[in-house]
């Protein structure tokens, strides 16, 4: 855990490899003007999986996108996206028994542990006490995230917010590591979600109300910071009230 | 850590560690298991690379450009609008759309993954998901604008959205200059995918 300690700058150390906001040490974006979508035939063919292969396996909200953040360093970086795409999917595959395992390094004559299997991090046993209480809402029309809460929004547009440290258990979250323990300012609001924290491992829904909160460039970067307002959409279970705003 | 993979292009052919040869054999797998259909494959593909791409956002656009009603319900309704359009697709639970002003410019990422509005600009560019347009562009957005060809006077005002719920953002950039004379088509055709991502402009009309 361990917050934000006063003075110092940019995200907090020791976030998992994916957290990327604000992280330093990269260099130029590798831009390239109207870059097309796929740069080899590989990549179209990871991306035509996708509908079909996951149908059977890492369904539920957050669930696949954990896959992925469960990648080891190498698996993650070294091929871009669609190389963390073909790694999740072997992963995912695998753990559900759609394939057997060892299935790819076996057809390719390989040695066993070469795939990203051998090198992926569990999924991790969250304590269901930690995320906020799951509440009945409305079934869903078709396949959506949304969902209908009928308790009111905790705070409203205008309202300072704190997000606290989101969980240390290795575990899914949505909660940027940069803007934690920082002050911000709810915009607005978007709709309901399942809280992805909780769907990833199989928690239940615990859904949310969503909100659009705005950062000082300043506050998160300290004085020096090029003048911006970021934004990011939080989930109420990761805010509090901003104490100090509570008590002027 | 860039992920240039200009080395997958020529030696690895053979390598089992490399996701061109892995993804040939899980493909090979998954087909003969009766879980994938490789023909519904190949139509996907065929989909997000002609049919749904940049070209839908930049007519949403352009209208928004010359019909105000369309402009305000752009802004304030797009899941509505977006439905009435009959543009349908993955990755919309709910779209809220940016306008630049004079003033005001707004650009778009996801730290954490790499979210992207598909139904209305396609699948994202390489360079969006990287690792450095991910750290620098919450940090420092100026500078990475000013690198990719994006200079903001000192005193326009940057506005940011991280994208880490299933909300998806999309920017509407400002009209040309010199543009009244042209049709919505002409218009939709200054409209890059990188401007509607908010690392560009529109483009100046050809003279």
């Amino acid at each position: 855990m361990g917050g934000v300690e006063s003075g110092e700058v940019g995200p907090p150390r020791g976030l998992p490899l994916h957290d990327l906001g604000g992280q330093s040490g990269y260099g130029p974006v590798p831009y390239q003007v109207d870059e097309p979508a796929f740069h080899a035939d590989w990549e179209r063919r990871v991306f035509g999986l996708m509908g079909q292969a996951l149908r059977r396996s890492a369904t539920r909200p957050g669930e696949f996108r954990y896959a992925i953040e469960r990648l080891a360093a190498t698996d993650y970086f070294d091929h871009g996206y669609y190389g963390r795409w073909e790694a999740a999917f072997e992963v995912v595959l695998e753990e559900y028994g759609v394939i057997p395992r060892g299935a790819v390094d076996q057809r390719l004559d390989a040695p066993d542990g070469t795939g990203p299997s051998a090198r992926v991090r569990g999924v991790i046993e969250r304590d269901p006490d930690a995320l906020p209480p799951d509440r009945p809402t409305p079934a869903p029309q078709g396949r959506t995230v949304r969902r209908a809460l009928s308790d009111r929004p905790r705070f409203a547009p205008g309202d300072r917010v704190v997000a606290r440290p989101g969980p240390a258990d290795g575990g899914h979250t949505r909660l940027a590591g940069y803007v934690v323990g920082r002050r911000g300012t709810v915009v607005r609001l978007h709709p309901a979600e399942v809280l992805p924290d909780s769907s990833a491992h199989d928690l239940g829904e615990r859904p949310q109300h969503v909100y659009c909160v705005a950062y000082d460039s300043a506050e998160l970067w300290g004085p020096d910071a090029e003048s911006a307002t970021i934004h990011i959409d939080l989930y109420e279970s990761y805010l509090d009230a901003d104490q100090d705003q509570e008590e002027q | 850590m860039s992920e240039h993979d200009h080395h997958d292009e020529h030696d690895d052919h053979h390598d089992p560690r490399s996701p061109r040869v892995r993804v040939e054999a899980l493909e090979d797998l998954l087909v003969e298991a009766g879980i994938v259909d490789r023909a519904r494959m190949d139509a996907t593909i065929e989909r997000y690379e002609h049919d749904i791409g940049p070209m839908i956002g930049a007519r949403l656009v352009a209208r928004a450009w010359v019909d105000p009603d369309f402009r305000q319900r752009l802004l304030e309704d797009a899941d509505g609008l977006i439905a009435d359009e009959g543009i349908a697709g993955a990755e919309m639970e709910h779209i809220e759309i940016k306008a630049n002003e004079p003033g005001v410019h707004n650009v778009v990422v996801c730290t954490l993954c790499s979210c992207y509005p598909w139904a209305l600009l396609g699948l994202p560019p390489n360079w969006y998901k990287s690792p450095e347009y991910r750290a620098r562009v919450v940090r420092e957005p100026r500078t990475v604008l000013a690198e990719m060809g994006l200079q903001l006077d000192d005193d326009t005002e940057l506005r940011v959205w991280d994208s880490s719920s299933e909300t998806r953002f999309m920017v509407l950039p400002e009209r040309p200059t010199g543009t009244e004379g042209l049709s919505e088509e002409q218009l939709a055709e200054l409209v890059s995918r990188d401007a509607m991502i908010g690392v560009a402009r529109a483009a100046d009309p050809t003279p």
